[in-house]
């Protein structure tokens, strides 16, 4: 593998071992999640399949479904601690703000893909489809734990609230996992140059051109902060 | 040579008439009367003076084996006296049947269940719709179909029986097998759930989503249940899953006396919907921690109500509608009951989640399609950017 020039190029840090785990987790619960819910969504005639099966498979949907519920809430506090209790966790939610610079950002990136302007807009560390995503992520995980939360104890509330949960909760579920599959799915899996997909979430390292490429603000950064410290040394 | 011969000519057709005669099946233990003589002939049967087909082949080992195995056919066919059999009349199966019912010395018969039955929601009651479409309300046959006439049901199906082990212990004591064997099926089938649950929601639905039928008594279909997860733990094979009779007719409540939910004595009233939710007397306890907010709520979400409620706030005049043709005549009935059942409250939650319903539609709709139009120009995009860069 040595031959390969593109091995032996610079890499640079783009998720720290905390945001490693975090999203592995929410990436494991989620799946268990969609399908464990959506099981009760399923075409009648499979279910006649697996409800003749006589296992408790409603049973043990219910119960994996709750059980990777807690696991996720319990990543959303992880993030919470992370974000505010680490140096690093603050630095990557301060660059997850959004900004002013997103919006012209997302102007510009429109006129590019209309062919209108041939200049690509240069993104920071987090472009504005990530921030969309991240924050879509946070309101979603919110809804759907407190809708979820409701359904858990339904019997403490007036029907109601029931109601509104389940509509909200499988609403909320049909959005996320769409925008899951045409959103995220797309910018990591199916993009073409990234199938079948980019490696950073699994050894966090981004390769020196796609950082270049992907988010020059950044890499343009790193490189005079290089420079900078290299300047005494010369 | 000649011993051969007269083997086929004569003793061979003669042994083949008495197959055919006496039949492999066992005659029936309570056809004193040999009914079955004809009706064990599976192709037995005729086109009515209605052009509809009529089997009436009975199947003498199921027949022997089910609840009424120990009856002539003629207690309950009471007015077969002549051959061909023809006008006879339907099966009442409130005829007093030749059995003495064991615990007082009296005829046995289910009229009094059927009396009980009048009185219930399903039964002929003095109600105008009842008495208008008579034909739409359930017979004992309908629910209590006698399944082993048919034998077409019955082909690939494993009948259910009673293990040898089991049945040897009863006939300990009692000499005659069939007996024990209804004896041993009547109790049993008392002490757990005839049917499965699914079955039970396909019965009660075969009227009850039945869009006309319902509308002309007044009633919405209850297609909604199949929104709920009761039904869903129902197609899952739950066991205990909850079907229709599970609330309208929980532990304590007898299903021929299925009550009107305004009616004191049913389940759903509004005194006794709480512990009926709970079930805390039931096989399981369902919801044992119910709040009574939470037993209130309408548990078949009232859509078509809501629709009519909505027209009447309009000053809306039925008989009108009905004469220019705009609404069916039917539909007055649900309207009624809209206007005498359905708070203003009740209507508002309705379109609170009408209201969040279709907003959730339109942000799914145009956030995907946004997303999805988005990453087809960065697909184009990037495939341009590859492009250039190989040159």
């Amino acid at each position: 593998m040595s031959s390969n020039p593109i091995s032996e190029e610079k890499k640079y840090i783009r998720m720290t071992g905390h945001e490693r785990l975090q999203h592995h987790l929410t990436w494991t619960t989620f799946v268990v999640l969609a399908f464990t819910g959506f099981m009760v969504e399923f075409p009648e005639e499979w279910l006649v399949v697996l409800g003749n099966s006589k296992e408790p498979i409603f049973f043990w949907r219910g119960l994996i479904h709750r059980i990777a519920a807690v696991i996720m809430i319990a990543n959303l506090f992880y993030q919470c601690w992370y974000i505010t209790c680490t140096r690093d966790g603050r630095k990557y939610f301060l660059a997850m703000l959004p900004r002013l610079q997103d919006i012209t950002d997302f102007y510009k990136n429109m006129l590019y893909y209309l062919r209108i302007s041939s200049n690509k807009p240069k993104f920071d560390c987090f472009n504005y489809k990530e921030k969309m995503e991240y924050w879509t992520a946070w309101i979603g995980n919110i809804i759907i734990t407190g809708t979820g939360f409701i359904l858990w104890i339904e019997h403490l509330f007036p029907k109601f609230f029931f109601d509104v949960s389940i509509l909200v909760h499988t609403m909320e579920a049909i959005l996320a996992s769409c925008a899951i599959m045409v959103w995220h799915f797309y910018e990591v899996h199916l993009k073409p140059g990234k199938f079948p997909m980019s490696g950073i979430f699994l050894d966090g390292l981004i390769p020196e051109h796609e950082l270049e490429e992907e988010h020059p603000l950044q890499y343009e950064r790193i490189k005079n902060a290089e420079a900078t410290a290299n300047i005494p040394e010369a | 040579m000649k011993a051969q011969l007269f083997l086929f000519k004569n003793i061979l057709p003669v042994l083949f008439l008495w197959l055919i005669l006496l039949s492999p099946f066992p005659v029936l233990a309570a056809d004193q009367e040999n009914c079955s003589l004809c009706h064990k002939y599976p192709g037995l049967g005729r086109i009515d003076k209605n052009n509809k087909k009529r089997l009436f082949y009975v199947n003498e080992d199921s027949y022997t084996h089910s609840v009424h195995g120990r009856l002539n056919c003629r207690d309950c066919h009471t007015n077969v006296d002549k051959f061909p059999h023809d006008d006879i009349e339907k099966v009442d199966c409130a005829t007093q049947c030749h059995l003495t019912e064991p615990s007082g010395d009296k005829k046995f018969s289910h009229a009094s269940i059927i009396e009980k039955f009048n009185k219930s929601v399903h039964g002929l009651c003095d109600k105008p719709t009842h008495i208008k479409y008579p034909g739409d309300l359930p017979t004992c046959t309908y629910c209590h179909e006698n399944r082993i006439l048919h034998p077409i049901s019955v082909l690939g199906k494993d009948t259910p029986g009673i293990a040898r082990e089991v049945i040897n212990r009863c006939l300990g004591c009692h000499e005659d097998e069939q007996w024990a064997r209804t004896y041993y099926s009547h109790l049993t089938h008392r002490m757990m759930p005839r049917r499965s649950s699914k079955t039970m929601v396909t019965l009660c639905t075969s009227c009850h989503e039945n869009k006309d039928r319902m509308e002309r008594h007044g009633l919405e279909v209850t297609g909604t249940y199949r929104d709920t997860l009761h039904w869903q733990a129902v197609k899952y094979g739950k066991i205990n899953a909850p079907n229709c009779i599970d609330c309208h007719a929980p532990v304590g409540y007898f299903s021929h006396e299925i009550m009107p939910k305004d009616d004191p004595d049913a389940s759903i009233h509004k005194t006794k919907i709480l512990s009926t939710c709970s079930n805390q007397s039931g096989l399981q306890q369902c919801h044992p921690g119910a709040t009574a907010a939470f037993a209130k709520g309408p548990i078949h979400p009232s859509g078509v109500k809501a629709h009519l409620f909505d027209a009447k706030l309009d000053t809306f005049d039925i008989k009108e509608q009905i004469k220019r043709g705009e609404l069916k005549p039917f539909k007055s009935l649900i309207a009624e009951r809209a206007q005498k059942e359905m708070t203003t409250v009740e209507y508002y939650k309705y379109i609170v989640l009408l209201i969040i319903k279709y907003l959730y539609r339109i942000l799914i709709g145009a956030l995907i399609s946004f997303m999805i139009f988005h990453q087809f120009l960065d697909y184009l995009a990037t495939k341009r950017e590859l492009k250039r860069r190989k040159h």
